[in-house]
């Protein structure tokens, strides 16, 4: 049982090992394969940079690695030069892969105007060290230092601190960027009492979207006199818009194993589970992989770095229910019921899975965990702002230019994140609003992107923090329209157990479609403020409480678009079929021929390279020209 | 009473509009009560007919009734006071019909009433004798559950290996569910059914696990299963037009799977690639920033 690890030095060995591999002394292809990348055709990558390596006989390794978040540049190809920086491509296709290698193999360098920017350094973490790469030859340093790319300038990475830079399935890189650290010294040195100081001290709130303290929670089931108890990550993002948690454990799996090993041993259970959404395949394999090779190395199993301390844990899979995210019903599908909630208290923390003390955190919450035991409360509490201390991830996506994962420090204008990290709308229609918190969050107008992001401050404005997604909205998207579709999703997701959520979002959905078909009734509005009102108040669960946000938030800051609906039966976006009318701008027009093609209904007519037009009478309005258009000449009359 | 509601009837109603005779009510459940009450105000005088000793039927068993989660006891009971206080209904327990002669509109029954044993004149339904009845209070074994039909022997050999990997306990029967549907592509009833009687489970109770979540599917699907993501960002950026391109080009309705078995149709919270919306995924390869003019290719490469 020599790969036990049980001393510092073993843990120094098993990451020396890891360097090795992590920095090679050779040409090093690094090629994003998470979800999003393998979607964008990662795969055809890999497999024309081994045939390449091949053809030009190069002295090269071609390794896998997770998601760095730059999602809007995948797939993304990082190259690791023997004498120079870390460079990454974007939007590499295999043509450009050979391309890049071909050039490699002639000139011994990378075609600078081609990349997208270079790592002259790497931090790790949690043992606060930096890797630094040779110098910049060959040409290299003309381009852009990562950091003063836009997207990248303002983040800080905690959480992502490993996403993009290793490959996921090997424990040896985790750990030589720092890994398991946090646990060794919670497990050697402390004693349970004083971890949950640390983590209380650090100021960590819990990133699932409530922000209760991690601390308090860890404490509340550490008092509790139970001989079982159950510690259990919540990785069942249900959230649509968001996709941190899949970057994360897809990425960086040690440092959600790491964050459960510390609150396991915090809370005295001896048995964790990790719940991921069925949705997510690739993060449940490289989950159940990364587990494996945890307790071939003895960092989970009996006796965790030769302590009495034992943990086992279990991946549960879901099984396609929204509401499961809420912790009981989390706990009734782990138990093989069907997903409806229970009232609270009692608390998981109290009473919990088959009735035991329970701790649920939410993968970011227990990725910061291991960073901040290894580095101490005071290093982490040092990011961020007054009572949101440290940092979060946000899956920035819609309609901005830069669309990806961007973790940053609490408390960060909303302003920034939109248009400098975002940069900006990304077609030729303005933003108009930011959706944040998905169907449980609310839409903040363009007119308070002062307001910071945190916790409270997007409560006040109506909205919530939700588990961090951020869905730019421009004028080509309408609220009733979307307050709709936030409503069908919850109407169809609602469990049934409780009839305020049940019967009223049906009735606001209801509502909802006679507005967007321009069959609204003059109190219709008025109504639906009150049905809103009311389910908040009166659900069970978080699902129905926070169900008419949307719509509470659209009739606050958007009435003029229900005005216009119910009013003037015009939809100002022309969404709203019975609402619009079509007209192709002439002077935009370029002649393409794309609306034409796309027609079901043969309604366009004109000759190439000349203006279009669309024939009112045979128009369905389903907007397919419009979404095809390259010049956004399809336009609402 | 009667004679009450046999009152003068408007002049311009016929004579055989008049209600007469009585009519005989099988069965004294909430069907049976409620009809016997509808009966009884509309002026006729009824027989309701019960086998068992009392009356009320499945429903004074149940806690809740479906879809609406309202209160069983507070539906039934009313109802149950109702029909023994109406002077026009004749509750007749322990009793059945033996002969029935004649026909519609002239029929003549012949019921049998059981022996009660107890004087129901007297009895004031305190419940002490069932307390102390030696017979009653043994306890019933549930019968086990026999499947309709048995699973084949593939699905057997699924089912035992899953049985095997996840424990034959109640708190294995998601993982078990999730291997079913994924070796099978939906939940077949036959296996669900030898699934119970292995878990010693209700179907009921497996029923509801299954068609609680949207992972599963309880019909056959075809050989390609085509999801399109509705997240929101998804959606912001056009896929509820995708979805419509896609039940067009299938003809096809969601959840619907086409004649030829080809392609099964399906929406999907959100898978993750919030970046590349919008996205679809046909057996589990994602196509990201879909653009409609691209559908009906993408749709060639799958046979």
């Amino acid at each position: 049982m020599s790969a036990f690890i049980r001393t510092a030095d073993d843990l120094e060995r098993l990451g020396a090992a890891g360097a090795a591999t992590l920095y090679p002394a050779t040409l090093k292809i690094l090629i994003g394969s998470a979800s999003c990348g393998l979607a964008a055709g990662a795969r055809e990558v890999e497999a024309a940079a081994l045939d390449a390596v091949k053809e030009f006989k190069l002295d090269a390794t071609v390794s896998r690695t997770g998601c760095i978040g730059f999602c809007q540049q995948e797939p993304l190809v990082d190259f690791v030069c023997p004498d120079g920086p870390r460079v990454s491509f974007g939007n590499v296709t295999p043509a450009k892969m050979r391309q890049l290698l071909s050039h490699f193999a002639q000139k011994g360098t990378l075609p600078a105007e081609m990349a997208l920017c270079r790592f002259d350094s790497e931090e790790n973490v949690p043992a606060g060290q930096t890797h630094r790469y040779p110098p910049s030859a060959n040409g290299l340093s003309k381009v852009p230092v990562w950091t003063s790319l836009d997207f990248y300038r303002q983040q800080q990475r905690v959480i992502l601190r490993n996403c993009g830079s290793i490959d996921p399935m090997s424990i040896g890189e985790a750990v030589a960027r720092g890994a398991y650290r946090g646990a060794l010294r919670a497990l050697t040195q402390m004693k349970p009492e004083q971890v949950i100081a640390e983590v209380l001290a650090s100021g960590l709130r819990g990133r699932g979207g409530a922000g209760f303290p991690t601390g308090r929670k860890w404490d509340f089931a550490r008092q509790r006199d139970s001989a079982v108890k159950y510690m259990v990550c919540n990785a069942d993002e249900g959230d649509p818009g968001a996709f941190m948690d899949r970057s994360v454990m897809e990425s960086d799996p040690h440092a959600v194993l790491e964050g459960l090993l510390i609150g396991a041993y915090a809370i005295g259970a001896r048995h964790a589970f990790i719940y991921v959404r069925s949705e997510y395949p690739l993060a449940v394999a490289t989950m159940q992989h990364a587990i494996e090779q945890a307790q071939t190395h003895g960092l989970l199993g009996e006796n965790i770095f030769g302590s009495d301390f034992s943990l086992k844990v279990e991946v549960r899979k879901g099984a396609g229910a929204f509401v499961c995210g809420e912790e009981t019903s989390l706990i009734a599908s782990i138990e093989s019921r069907s997903g409806e909630p229970r009232s609270r208290p009692p608390y998981p923390a109290t009473q919990g899975l088959w009735g035991q003390p329970t701790v649920i955190n939410n993968v970011k919450t227990l990725s910061s965990v291991g960073p901040i035991l290894a580095r101490g409360a005071a290093w982490y509490a040092g990011h961020g702002a007054e009572g949101n201390r440290g940092t979060t991830v946000f899956s920035l996506v819609g309609a901005v230019k830069n669309t990806g994962l961007v973790e940053v420090p609490l408390g960060i204008p909303l302003r920034e994140m939109v248009q400098r990290i975002g940069g900006g709308a990304s077609g030729k229609r303005p933003i108009k609003g930011v959706q944040t918190g998905g169907p449980s969050g609310g839409c903040i107008p363009a007119s308070l992107f002062d307001v910071n992001v945190d916790y409270e401050k997007l409560a006040a404005v109506g909205s919530m923090m939700g588990s961090g997604g951020m869905i730019v909205i421009d004028t080509g998207t309408c609220m009733v329209d979307l307050a709709r579709f936030f409503l069908t999703f919850t109407t169809e997701e609602s469990c049934g157990k409780c009839a305020p959520c049940r019967e009223g979002t049906q009735q606001m959905l209801r509502i909802l479609t006679r507005i967007c078909a321009g069959q609204a009734q003059s109190d219709d509005v008025d109504t639906l403020t009150q049905l809103a009102v009311t389910v908040k108040a009166a659900s069970l669960c978080g699902l129905g409480s926070t169900a008419p946000n949307p719509v509470l938030t659209a009739l606050r800051y958007f009435r003029d678009e229900f005005d216009a609906h119910v009013r003037d039966h015009k939809c100002p976006s022309g969404v709203c079929r019975n609402l619009t009318t079509f007209v192709i701008d002439a002077h935009a027009c370029i002649g393409c021929g794309r609306c034409k093609k796309v027609c079901a209904v043969d309604a366009i007519s004109g000759e190439a390279k000349s203006p279009h037009g669309i024939d009112s009478k045979t128009c369905t309005r389903c907007g397919a020209c419009r979404s095809v258009c390259p010049v956004e000449a399809v336009v609402p009359a | 009473m009667i004679a009450d509601k046999r009152s003068p009837l408007p002049a311009a109603s016929s004579e055989r509009a008049m209600p007469c005779g009585s009519v005989l009510v099988c069965g004294a459940g909430i069907a049976g009560i409620q009809a016997s009450l509808d009966l009884s105000a509309a002026g006729f005088h009824v027989y309701l007919v019960e086998q068992s000793p009392t009356i009320g039927g499945a429903m004074a068993r149940l806690d809740k009734t479906f879809p609406t989660g309202d209160c069983a006891t507070c539906t039934i009971s009313p109802k149950l006071v109702a029909c023994m206080r109406d002077l026009n209904i004749d509750v007749l327990t322990m009793a059945d019909v033996v002969k029935l002669d004649g026909e519609a509109g002239h029929f003549q029954a012949q019921v049998q009433v059981r022996p009660r044993s107890v004087d129901a004149d007297k009895c004031t339904g305190c419940g002490d004798c069932i307390e102390h009845c030696p017979v009653r209070n043994v306890p019933q074994a549930v019968e086990p559950f026999q499947p309709s039909m048995p699973a084949d022997a593939a699905q057997t050999a699924l089912l035992d290996a899953s049985l095997a990997r996840h424990g034959a306990e109640a708190s294995a029967l998601i993982p078990i569910l999730q291997d079913i549907n994924e070796e099978c592509g939906y939940l077949p009833r036959t296996a669900l059914e030898a699934l119970a009687a292995k878990l010693s489970c209700p179907l009921a109770e497996i029923l509801r696990v299954a068609s609680f979540y949207n992972a599963f599917s309880l019909k056959p699907v075809g050989r390609h299963i085509v999801e399109v993501c509705l997240g929101t960002a998804c959606f912001v950026r056009g896929s509820g037009m995708l979805l419509e391109r896609l039940t067009d080009e299938l003809g096809i309705a969601v959840g619907g799977t086409d004649k030829d078995k080809r392609f099964t149709l399906r929406t999907v919270r959100c898978i993750g690639c919030c970046a590349l919306a919008p996205a679809m995924r046909i057996d589990g390869v994602t196509f990201g920033k879909m653009k409609l003019d691209q559908v009906a290719n993408i749709l060639e490469r799958f046979e």
